[in-house]
């Protein structure tokens, strides 16, 4: 199963970094923000669905919101009729998630090549030949330059940099998504959920190899710019609800 | 957060466990081992001598744990044996030099200097000084390449340093091959494809330099004034001392199956290498002709071993083959006598006296037996708590 995983999804991707990496002056920095880039591309269609289910729950708000205060005291009512709301407006709440699951073999598949392809050990390095193809743009990129900017792409940042830019751009990645609830208890936890995140992947920056963080977040700026233009600008991440301004139709 | 839970799970941690290998002397077998020590085990009785434990290493943690972890030092190279001093380099960037007749004499170890000593030669203890090749010893010096891009020489007998190189691979500082002597010049090979020569006296850079494309994976073997050495694009490099121009690259046509990782040797104008793709080639060493090859069908990593007329080559499987030169091989080689130990293999090995000494990947050594074509004896040099 590991083979085959290896096969169709793991080697093919490992090559192509490599290939990008020679291609690009040797610096494996610029070929991981590159295929990055490319997967992202690569994947648009599924991130532009998974965007627009977003800006349809978003475009939703004020009547969920509406209907939260409405069904306060009764969770089941607030439940039923919240489903009612999105069957007619032919909106999945899940659907957004799909397309995220369907991504991840890719972003295992890029995370696992990126610790391969650096190869920091000799053991790492005598795996790397196994999974090599015999294209010679490949073969005359190994072993891969680990050294991009101050980044030591094999271990972690020693200073807080790029923790701090894969906190903040997660930050505000979820920022623009995150719609303000009534409930003061889903409120909270919203707020918790929004400093969580960030906070965590900025601890993980600092144990895991940069050369992952820088992945992250290239992968964090690359969706909230998608995310500016497909949802039409920044969604929550204005202060306040963007709908507060908004008269707030009854039904 | 599934992203977060493979990381986790596929090799947040890059591990560097060694593949030490083993060396014969005066009937003692030398060799270190996964668990950070170096092993002295008597070949006649199959016993213990001694063994010296390298403190482990600390370093942070990575991945999802916390603190910090503690690991064996990792040995990948050979020990050489000089007289009564056994030398080896580790992972942890240390030079060691254990005084043989001290251990087997139960004398206090370590001790400095004069006397029953021993010494340890910090080049560096970061893991970015980490020595991977096997050390070159001369007549009153030990030369050492490190992760850090130089090439240090030490003082044999108390390992003052005599010397330190230049940085020699800027790009990637990992030197992981070991340097070759020639003359009063030192040649080394780096990983972003040059062939330096320096001088011995004050390791200084001489005229001459070879670049290659691509990077060079294996160390350099020296015979008359050609060099030979694997390379990254699968092909192996005959270099004449001297020339910008390869003598020859071999396969001659299309590339090879994969690198030859594994220093090639050189025998009365044949070179034998032995390839990742799992062949081993007879190569004539001053055309770049094939004379003859042999599918092992497993990666070859450990350079193959002259033993009188016979070639002995181990595969990663752990097969040992053994082909007679003195007959007449064919284009595609058949083997004299193939013997499985069981074990993967990654090691050099050696041989001797018609006994083969291989530490095999599950940390035990096993001495084959080519006449009799099976494992004689073996041992485990792991510390049983």
């Amino acid at each position: 199963m590991i083979e085959v995983w290896h096969l169709i999804i793991g080697n093919p991707v490992l090559n192509v970094l490599i290939a990008l990496s020679h291609l690009l002056s040797g610096e494996f920095g610029l070929a991981i923000i590159a295929l990055t880039i490319i997967v992202r591309l690569i994947s648009w269609p599924l991130t532009k669905r998974q965007l627009n289910s977003t800006k349809a729950l978003q475009d939703m708000q004020p009547k969920i919101q509406e209907l939260q205060k409405k069904y306060d005291k009764n969770k089941q009512k607030l439940q039923q009729e919240m489903m009612k709301l999105y069957k007619e407006a032919g909106v999945n709440p899940l659907g957004c998630l799909w397309p995220m699951l369907v991504q991840f073999p890719i972003w295992i598949a890029l995370y696992q090549s990126i610790m391969r392809a650096l190869a920091t050990t000799p053991e790492n390095l005598l795996d790397l030949a196994h999974r090599l193809y015999s294209w010679d743009i490949v073969n005359q990129a190994i072993p891969l330059n680990s050294h991009f900017l101050w980044l030591d792409l094999g271990q972690p940042d020693p200073y807080l940099i790029l923790a701090i830019i894969v906190g903040g751009t997660m930050w505000v990645q979820q920022k623009m998504t995150q719609a303000p609830a009534v409930d003061p208890r889903q409120a909270s936890t919203s707020r918790m959920m929004l400093l969580m995140m960030p906070l965590m992947f900025g601890f993980l920056t600092l144990m895991f190899p940069s050369g992952l963080a820088l992945y992250w977040a290239v992968s964090n700026i690359i969706g909230i710019i998608t995310q500016y233009f497909v949802t039409g600008g920044w969604g929550y991440l204005k202060l306040g609800s963007p709908f507060s301004s908004t008269p707030v139709k009854g039904k | 957060m599934p992203l977060i839970l493979v990381s986790c799970i596929s090799g947040g941690t890059q591990s560097a466990r060694g593949w030490p290998g083993t060396t014969v002397h005066d009937g003692i077998i030398y060799a270190g081992s996964t668990d950070g020590r170096v092993v002295a085990i008597n070949s006649s009785t199959e016993n213990l001598e001694w063994s010296y434990s390298m403190a482990p290493v600390t370093a942070p943690s990575s991945g999802l744990s916390c603190g910090q972890t503690s690991a064996p030092t990792a040995i990948y190279g050979t020990p050489l044996v000089d007289r009564d001093i056994v030398y080896i380099g580790t992972y942890s960037g240390q030079v060691l030099a254990l005084n043989m007749l001290a251990r087997s004499q139960n004398l206090t170890f370590p001790q400095q200097r004069y006397g029953e000593w021993n010494w340890d030669c910090p080049i560096d203890n970061a893991k970015s000084n980490a020595i991977v090749a096997d050390l070159l010893l001369s007549e009153d010096a030990i030369y050492v390449s490190s992760s850090n891009g130089r090439v240090y020489s030490l003082d044999k007998e108390f390992g003052d340093l005599n010397w330190e190189s230049k940085i020699l691979d800027e790009k990637h500082r990992k030197l992981w091959t070991s340097p070759v002597i020639q003359g009063n010049t030192l040649y080394v090979s780096t990983y972003d494809g040059h062939i330096y020569a320096l001088s011995l006296e004050m390791g200084e850079l001489l005229d001459w330099y070879f670049e290659s494309e691509a990077g060079f994976a294996s160390s350099p073997v020296i015979d008359e004034d050609t060099i030979f050495l694997g390379s990254f694009d699968r092909y192996l490099y005959a270099v004449k001392i001297g020339s910008d121009l390869p003598m020859w690259k071999f396969p001659e046509e299309k590339q090879a199956g994969n690198w030859f990782w594994a220093s090639p040797i050189v025998n009365e104008g044949i070179v034998y290498a032995g390839c990742l793709d799992g062949r081993v080639h007879a190569i004539e060493a001053k055309t770049g002709g094939k004379l003859w090859e042999f599918d092992a069908g497993s990666a070859i990593v450990s350079s193959p071993v002259l033993m009188d007329n016979l070639l002995i080559v181990t595969d990663e499987s752990g097969t040992v083959y053994v082909f007679d030169l003195s007959a007449e091989l064919e284009d595609e080689a058949a083997p004299l006598k193939t013997i499985s130990i069981g074990a993967d293999v990654r090691s050099s090995f050696c041989a001797q006296e018609g006994l083969v000494y291989i530490r095999g990947e599950d940390n035990w050594i096993y001495v084959v037996d080519i006449d009799r074509g099976t494992v004689s004896w073996k041992v485990s040099l792991t510390i049983e708590e």
